[in-house]
């Protein structure tokens, strides 16, 4: 066959084939376990031991905690976590080094916001943001 | 009707309708412009394997032109300061002008067409060749390399293969005895050209690409190589006359395509109780894939490459299906 019909051939196949684009604003992509996305908070399994803090490249995430409510118990509670998206690179080092597990990974990435302001996250949007949470985690 | 007209003498009240029709008919002709756009770029993105517009208008990106042509004429005015201001702005029309000129001499049925010219076939090819003045025009006015080197390419080109178009033709002109469009299609009952006359089509199509500036022959505007060529400088509503004359070449180039080889409004036999409007649309639309296809298809093809092929290929092949086609009406006497 002549060069130039293969070529005629090949693209009027590929008229019918399965296209290869995602419908994605509309569909949310499909996206492995491991993914590293903009992390869940659990405050209540936070021991405010501040490793967090420590290993972050980029210093992004800020916490300070309290003492415990009830006298009996030692230790500490978290009272203020925040992490600074305009920063934060989501390496997955936090996660990696919190030993209760109070901050995992999810799978939402989609951080556009009309002003930087937004891109400061507190507990109470990290305690929300429960959606596409990382399965497995080690604790 | 449009007979009538033309030959009733003239006066305020012919010239509003002439007026009006024309204006209908222009109407017509950018509706066709917008959903070919549509339709090329859903053809490319379909054998590309991607989808294509499908996000303004519903589904099938129905009104995504709309919304394009809407953007271009909403856009600032740009003229640079060292382009040569009255041409720059002139050229866009001398462009557009002839590209809607030559569809009137076009007959999409025996009863839908307006003006029945005795020498269509010429004045089609003949107005169509003013449009390289308005591209050469807008070239040098832009005071730009990249646009000049696109418009004079533009210039080489269309003149170059203007020549293997008109020879392709007379093969045809032979065998009808005339040059009339509804002559043509007339003389085309016992058999479409496409048939008797496959050298000849196969040139023509070859230089009618050409001559539309399409791929593989859009060297003129070559966007990674050019900058876009003629038009570099033009955006807004004046890039918008460039695109809308390219269109409407295709519209008129298609169509004479299909009145010359695929027997304009004639139906397939047995067929013949679908109406000859629907029969010309098929063929029409039938000629517009063919061309977006081969854009999905074809890389470009090399500058020199182009005029050896036009002077060395397409030329001398013309001619000898002139020769040919002239010994076989004159020995054989089939027609």
């Amino acid at each position: 066959m002549l060069g130039w019909t293969k070529g005629l051939a090949y693209t009027l196949k590929n008229l019918t084939r399965e296209k290869v684009t995602y419908d994605y604003p509309n569909e949310p992509l499909p996206l492995p376990d491991r993914f590293r996305g903009v992390q869940k908070f659990y405050p209540e399994k936070c021991i405010v031991c501040n490793q967090c803090a420590n290993i972050c490249p980029t210093d992004c995430i800020q916490l300070t905690g309290k003492k415990h409510p009830d006298p009996a118990k030692k230790g500490k509670i978290i009272d203020t976590y925040d992490i600074n998206f305009e920063i934060c690179i989501l390496c997955d080092l936090c996660t990696e080094v919190c030993p209760t597990e109070a901050i995992v990974m999810t799978n939402n990435f989609e951080l556009a916001d009309y002003s930087r302001d937004e891109l400061f996250k507190n507990l109470e949007w990290l305690d929300e943001n429960d959606e596409n949470i990382r399965k497995v985690n080690k604790a | 009707m449009i007979q009538d007209l033309l030959h009733s003498s003239p006066g305020l009240s012919n010239f509003v309708i002439f007026f009006l029709l024309a204006t209908v008919f222009l109407f017509v002709i950018l509706g066709f412009v917008t959903y070919a756009i549509l339709a090329e770029r859903k053809v490319l993105g379909f054998m590309q394997g991607r989808y294509g517009p499908n996000q303004v208008g519903g589904r099938w990106g129905l009104l995504q032109t709309v919304a394009d042509v809407l953007k271009l004429l909403l856009k600032e005015d740009l003229i640079p300061k060292a382009a040569d201001r009255p041409l720059f702005i002139l050229a866009p029309v001398v462009a557009f002008a002839p590209a809607f000129m030559v569809v009137a001499a076009i007959p999409f049925t025996d009863r839908l067409q307006f003006a029945d010219i005795g020498v269509g076939l010429l004045y089609y090819i003949a107005v169509s060749g003013m449009t390289t003045v308005g591209i050469l025009v807008g070239a040098w006015a832009s005071n730009n390399k990249y646009s000049l080197l696109g418009g004079m390419r533009a210039a080489a080109q269309m003149i170059s293969y203007e020549i293997p178009l008109v020879m392709s033709v007379l093969g045809i002109a032979l065998l009808a005895g005339s040059i009339n469009l509804n002559e043509i299609v007339e003389a085309q009952e016992k058999g479409w050209f496409i048939l008797w006359q496959p050298i000849a089509f196969i040139v023509f199509f070859i230089a009618a690409v050409a001559e539309l500036n399409r791929v593989p022959f859009d060297l003129a505007e070559a966007e990674n190589e050019l900058v876009a060529g003629f038009h570099t400088e033009y955006s807004g509503f004046r890039w918008a006359m460039f695109m809308l004359a390219e269109y409407v070449y295709m519209f008129a180039m298609c169509a004479l395509i299909t009145v010359l080889f695929l027997g304009g409004w004639l139906p397939l036999p047995f067929l013949g109780f679908i109406p000859g409007a629907v029969w010309f649309a098929l063929k029409f639309s039938l000629v517009v894939f063919i061309l977006i296809w081969f854009r999905a298809t074809f890389p470009r093809i090399r500058a020199d490459q182009l005029m050896e092929f036009a002077w060395k290929v397409l030329l001398p092949v013309a001619l000898a299906n002139i020769f040919l086609t002239a010994l076989l009406k004159e020995f054989l006497n089939i027609f």
